[in-house]
């Protein structure tokens, strides 16, 4: 980790801990503690919400279910406070995890439909815990609970302990911000399916996440029980919470780890900013006017938009130094069975996309794949990289079947594929996206690694001084060919490109074939899917045809060109 | 002495008008020196803020008062007064503000028994006494310093249904059937079960039980049960406009509202809707004899009528909620003026050793937990205002209880 | 649990229907600006109850039939929404920063609110709430109905201008594809006004079908964002008749819980329910 912020984390950590010494009013210490309660809360969401973009409203849920197990415990059971803390954290984690291991799977249930389940499953759990014996209704007290002595006051103890969950979950925040994790989640924020295909273990990585976001919530509401000392279904289960930690996310900027932590800052303060007596109504509206003055003029949020302006005037870092990958090997000799595709089917609502497709690609080679609109080329490509799983059939890669296996295992077997529309990672540079691949892909490297490979692929395609750009920023030939340098990032033994050439100038597709070629003698296998009738005539080995999801045809190139039954399918002429 | 020198503006402004008046007492010189600062927070925003502000109006209009005659011990009254937007925890940052950094003579409460629990534990943690106004659950009070002007004495789930049992029972048609449909809100639910088990002590057959969630906004099916059950008398632990919305359900399915009390209703609007023809209400102070000749009320009810007017209330009438503000006030003002003095400690002291005058009647703080005789009484909605029927002693002149 | 008498259980579940009814009419202009503008538009719940205190004002002062006081506060609320999506359009404002802005839009109309009429609860009398239809044995008050059928037509004429109508099928190309659509012609930038223009008056309509039959307090606006929320996502955005479904399956079922057992558990059933549906069958009902 970046020695700079350990020792910024550790120096303002220690700074404030010491605050209680100074004896100042107790106000202040109360005040920045619901200032840490708030951080806590905002930036625990954004861990899941903000970097994964899985946005909940549901994180009340958690914050009530780490409150009232704390009251229960201690007001009930007569637990010492402290030891209820841990449960505080475990029970919405756990509720958190049972959530998402069923949320999760259901591929369909992707953004508002997530906010609507985690919003609804609050309602829930209010009524069960309003109608049960945990609260009933005359709500739970703790004023005998014994407030644990850690600081010199009441009010000191609060604040040490909103402190130690607020460094501790800035730096879960930072660190799942530039490990794998954070990566994974960044990618999943702006397609989980890329991201799934390119080895990030999507199911796995959002379960941690919400685990971690909702332990988090607990644990502040274990201490907020105690702070408030009479915990009540309607105070603690209303709106409040999940909309403020989202007002608070986006106000702060929800990109950056740190972004919510500014706007939980300022929001809390600005409802102290207006407590005075006589101006109440009027603050209120104040506050109103502020908010959404600074978010008009700060779309990226308080701490995104300076980012932002940071980062026009600071120099830039440099870009790693390309490091050739190591050639790439794989089971067996030269002609031997890479990928046996074994009677496999896919059907989607009813119209049969692959019927009992059985073909085989061998090491070395390069397979064309062709067939007229709608055979089934991609859809059999979605099918071998994962992105779909077939009705029937296996898919044996070196020997295993891939098809029971997670989505993301068939990256880490070594395949990798490009998109027909460019779908690259739009909130991420052509650096990033393609340092992704390598970190997720086959060879699974460290970060540093990835990016030096990363370089010598952009170079290898030719995008080497665009490595900063956005995609947005590019034009189609190049999105392509970062396509291209995604699917090589990870060295991958099979790669298939989906109609690579699409869109592009004679001259282009010209140096495409080159580079297929020098992609073939690198190590990789190749299978081809394209129109360009000259370029597969060049190109390919063998050639496989498909029509209306069946394989008609498949050997020589030239011999398969004049199979009658692939020439009444479609095959026109060959383009010069 | 520096006595124009300190003089504050609110203080200069007090005194300019006593000279304008014609100094109306004479020797009460007007309040000079340090001001005495009273501390406290009210829910100016927020879910609670309808009620907020009859106490705003009702700390504004003791505090003019004050500072018009001779203040405090001579020295005239500046209320600090912050927000808490009706949150607890605000709430008490606040009152640690009020204490530490504003650094308060006197404490006063704020509004409603969550917010008041945060502020109880502060005054606690600073030794400070606690006066307040509206706390809903006695057994929930801890503090040793804490004195309720609210008074329901210790015990009111039990006294209060005993009371209404008794009423009924004195009534024209004392009822055999009971319902209780109650809200889960935590002050109006304590006392709902205490009325369940009261009936039951005293022989009631009780028809229908029915609780609902706090936010709840569809009163029809609730309504429809009640109709089904048919109880002579309908128990309703209802808060802010919950009373209005059931009996909004009930006039739509044609069902007239038999004998029926409200725990907590708001009064102004049961006013207005003839569907409330005749309800039943707790009450400690209704604007009318024999409790307008306590102690303060002419003149506070006629004051308050006319800010109240002019703030826009709809309801400018003097009830429970403004009465047991101002006797809060008339409680602290009382044990100043007795001890002459602002130790909380020796304030404490005389207040549980005392009796004080107020425009709820004299109370006392001597009993459990500091609270006093239940100065409760019970009012109905009779052409269009709130007359108190019982006690005998405390009812209108000439009024019976009226069935619906 | 004992067992209600069918005239109990139709009441509650006509009681339902009503609530529904309005919980779908709430949720249409959310829909909308959501579904096609994508604008999270929490404002629109502050509103509604503005328009409710306006219709109450002009009703309770000046004596105007409650429903007619739409003339005045529809066009207007209509102005405002276009006023608002203008603002929005010139500092493209993305989906959750407009959850921001209305945030803050909200508490400035609460504020005013309150500052109008304080906090104190208000009621409209007016001569719809005392009418009432016996059918059989059940009874159905004017309000209520009046409330399912503007809501019930509103959200059927949306439905058939949105599929049949030219301009409704260029707001429909405009918010799938904007791009594409501006390529054929679609105005978005005018189409988008006129769409979030009526959004507001559909706020402004249900405001004044909340005066008619509910009692009014400014905190009561987020009272009804949770449930509203959950009908319009659930009815799938920018669907017209999908919050109307969703509002009166949520109202009938909580209605059916409390007929049948304690009234507490009924956002159990509700939710839980809205959560089963999520689950094996996510997308629209």
């Amino acid at each position: 980790m970046n020695k700079r912020v350990l020792t910024i984390f550790v120096v303002s950590g220690a700074a404030l801990a010491v605050l209680p010494l100074l004896k100042l009013p107790a106000f202040y210490e109360s005040f920045l503690y619901l200032v840490f309660h708030w951080v806590v809360l905002a930036t625990s969401w954004n861990i899941l919400s903000g970097y994964s973009g899985y946005f909940s409203f549901g994180h009340g849920a958690f914050f009530g279910l780490g409150m009232y197990t704390t009251a229960v415990l201690a007001g009930k059971f007569n637990w010492p406070f402290l030891y209820t803390l841990p449960m505080a954290a475990l029970v919405p984690a756990l509720f958190g995890v049972g959530l998402g291991a069923v949320v999760f799977r259901l591929r369909r249930l992707r953004g508002e439909l997530f906010g609507l389940l985690t919003l609804a499953v609050t309602f829930v759990i209010a009524t069960i815990i309003l109608n049960t014996p945990i609260d009933g209704g005359p709500g739970v007290y703790l004023s005998a609970v014994p407030i644990p002595a850690i600081g010199p006051s009441p009010s000191a103890t609060f604040y040490l302990l909103a402190l130690a969950m607020m460094m501790l979950v800035l730096w879960v925040a930072y660190y799942i911000y530039n490990a794998r994790l954070g990566s994974g989640l960044f990618a999943i924020h702006d397609d989980e399916d890329v991201a799934e295909v390119q080895g990030v273990p999507t199911y796995r990585f959002k379960l941690q996440a919400l685990a971690i976001s909702s332990a988090f919530a607990g644990v502040a509401g274990g201490v907020h029980a105690l702070f408030v000392s009479y915990v009540t279904a309607g105070e603690v289960f209303n709106i409040v919470v999940p909309l403020y930690v989202v007002l608070m996310s986006v106000l702060g900027g929800s990109r950056h780890w740190l972004g919510p932590a500014v706007g939980a800052t300022a929001i809390t303060a600005l409802s102290y900013a207006f407590t005075a007596g006589d101006s109440a109504v009027v603050g209120r509206a104040a506050i109103g006017l502020i908010l959404i003055v600074v978010i008009l003029f700060m779309p990226d949020g308080i701490l995104g938009q300076l980012i932002k302006r940071f980062k026009s005037r600071r120099a830039l870092p440099p870009l790693p130094t390309p490091v050739a990958p190591a050639v790439i090997s794989a089971q067996g000799s030269s002609g031997e069975v890479l990928l046996t595709i074994d009677n496999v089917s896919k059907s989607f609502s009813g119209v049969k996309a692959l019927q009992n497709v059985s073909m085989e690609a061998r090491r070395g080679e390069i397979l064309g794949l062709v067939g007229p609109n709608g055979s089934g080329k991609s859809t059999m490509v979605n099918v071998i990289s994962g992105l779909y799983k077939p009705e029937a059939g296996r898919i044996l890669f070196q020997g295993e079947d891939l098809v029971p296996l997670p989505s993301y295992r068939a990256a880490h077997a070594g395949i990798a594929r490009t998109y027909q529309i460019p779908r690259p990672f739009a909130s991420l540079s052509v650096l990033e996206n393609t340092t992704l691949a390598g970190m997720f892909g086959g060879t699974q490297l460290s970060r540093a690694d990835a990016a030096a490979q990363a370089m010598y692929w952009l170079e290898f395609v030719g995008l080497a001084d665009r490595a900063r750009a956005l995609p947005t920023e590019l034009n189609l030939h190049q999105r392509k060919f970062l396509e291209l340098s995604r699917a090589l990032a990870s060295s991958p033994r099979l790669v298939l490109l989906d109609e690579v050439l699409a869109g592009l100038t004679p001259s282009e597709i010209n140096n495409a074939v080159t580079l297929v070629r020098e992609i073939r003698r690198r190590g990789s296998t190749i299978i081809f899917i394209e129109h360009n009738m000259r370029a597969v005539l060049e190109l390919c080995d063998r050639l496989i045809v498909l029509n209306h999801g069946q394989v008609i045809a498949s050997g020589m190139p030239r011999e398969v060109m004049n199979d009658p039954a692939v020439v009444s399918a479609y095959l026109g002429t060959p383009h010069g | 002495m520096t006595f124009f020198a300190s003089i504050s503006r609110r203080s200069a402004l007090a005194l300019s008008a006593t000279v304008a008046m014609g100094l109306g007492t004479a020797a009460l010189a007007a309040p000079s020196g340090t001001p005495v600062k009273v501390g406290g927070t009210l829910a100016l925003t927020g879910p609670l803020s309808a009620t907020a502000l009859i106490h705003k109006l009702v700390g504004e209009i003791y505090v003019e008062d004050l500072n018009k005659k001779n203040g405090l011990l001579g020295r005239p009254v500046e209320w600090v007064l912050k927000d808490d937007q009706s949150r607890p925890d605000l709430a008490r940052t606040l009152y640690e503000q009020i204490v530490t950094v504003d650094k308060v003579d006197l404490l006063i409460g704020p509004y409603a028994t969550a917010n008041i629990l945060s502020a109880m534990g502060v005054a606690q943690r600073y030794n400070k006494v606690l006066i307040h106004h509206t706390f809903g659950i006695p057994s929930l009070a801890k503090y040793d310093m804490h004195f309720p002007t609210w008074a329901t004495g210790h015990v009111p789930e039990v006294t209060l249904p005993n009371m209404m049992f008794d009423v009924l029972n004195a009534g024209p048609k004392p009822p055999k059937t009971i319902a209780i449909v109650t809200s889960k809100f935590p002050a109006t639910h304590f006392m709902s079960v205490g009325a369940r088990d009261i009936a039951k002590k005293r022989g009631l057959s009780e028809v229908l039980y029915l609780e609902w969630e706090f936010g709840n906004r569809d009163f029809g099916p609730i309504a429809s049960r009640l109709k089904e059950a048919k109880p002579d008398f309908i128990w309703a632990g209802v808060i802010a406009l919950e009373g209005m919305l059931l009996l909004d359900a009930m006039k739509k399915i044609d069902y007239p509202a038999p004998q029926m009390f409200h725990y907590l209703p708001s009064p102004g609007p049961m006013l207005k809707s003839p569907d409330a023809k005749n309800a039943l209400a707790v009450t400690i102070f209704e604007q009318h004899a024999p409790m307008m000749s306590n102690f303060g009320a002419t003149e506070f009810a006629k004051t308050f009528n006319e800010r109240a007017a002019k703030a826009g209330l709809p309801d400018t009438q003097v009830d429970t909620q403004a009465a047991a503000s101002f006797a809060a006030w008339q409680v602290l003002e009382a044990a100043v003026n007795g001890t002459k003095s602002f130790d909380d400690k020796v304030l404490a002291a005389w207040l549980k050793k005392n009796t004080v005058n107020t425009i709820q009647g004299p109370m006392r703080f001597d009993g459990p937990s500091n609270y006093g005789d239940d100065l409760s009484k019970i009012k109905q909605v009779q052409n269009g205002e709130w007359v108190v029927i019982w006690p005998r002693a405390s009812a209108k002149p000439g009024v019976k209880h009226l069935l619906p | 649990m004992q067992f209600p008498s069918l005239e109990l259980l139709g009441q509650s579940l006509l009681s339902g229907l009503f609530i529904g009814g309005l919980y779908g009419l709430l949720g249409l202009g959310l829909s909308l600006s959501w579904g096609m503008l994508r604008q999270i538009n929490l404002a629109h719940f502050a509103l509604s109850f503005l328009g409710a205190y306006l219709t109450y004002q002009l009703s309770s002062s000046f004596g105007v039939d409650p429903l007619i006081t739409l003339v005045i506060v529809a066009p207007g609320f209509f102005v405002f929404g276009m006023a608002m999506h203008w603002v929005f359009a010139r500092f493209k404002v993305t989906p959750f920063n407009s959850l921001l802005v209305t945030f803050g839009l909200t508490v400035i109309i609460e504020s005013f609110i309150q500052w109008v009429w304080t906090a104190d609860y208000r009621k409209l009398e007016s001569h719809y709430a005392d009418i009432k239809f016996k059918v059989g044995a059940m009874y159905i008050p004017l309000p209520e109905l009046l409330t399912l059928l503007i809501s019930v037509g509103l959200a059927l004429v949306t439905w058939a201008v949105l599929r049949y109508t030219p301009i409704g099928k260029a707001m429909r190309a405009m918010a799938e594809n904007p791009k594409m659509a501006a390529a054929f012609g679609v105005n978005e930038p005018m189409l988008a006004l006129l769409l979030s223009g009526a959004a507001s008056a559909f706020a402004g309509v249900a405001g004044a079908c909340l005066a008619l039959s509910f009692t009014l307090a400014p905190s009561q606006i987020y009272a009804w964002i949770g449930v509203v929320f959950s009908a319009v996502m659930i009815g799938g955005l920018g669907n017209p008749i999908g919050p109307l479904v969703a509002g009166i399956v949520i109202g009938m079922s909580e209605a059916a819980t409390m007929a049948v057992t304690a009234p507490a558990w009924a956002p159990l059933v509700s939710f839980t329910l809205l959560i089963a549906v999520l689950i094996l069958r996510p997308g629209k009902i």
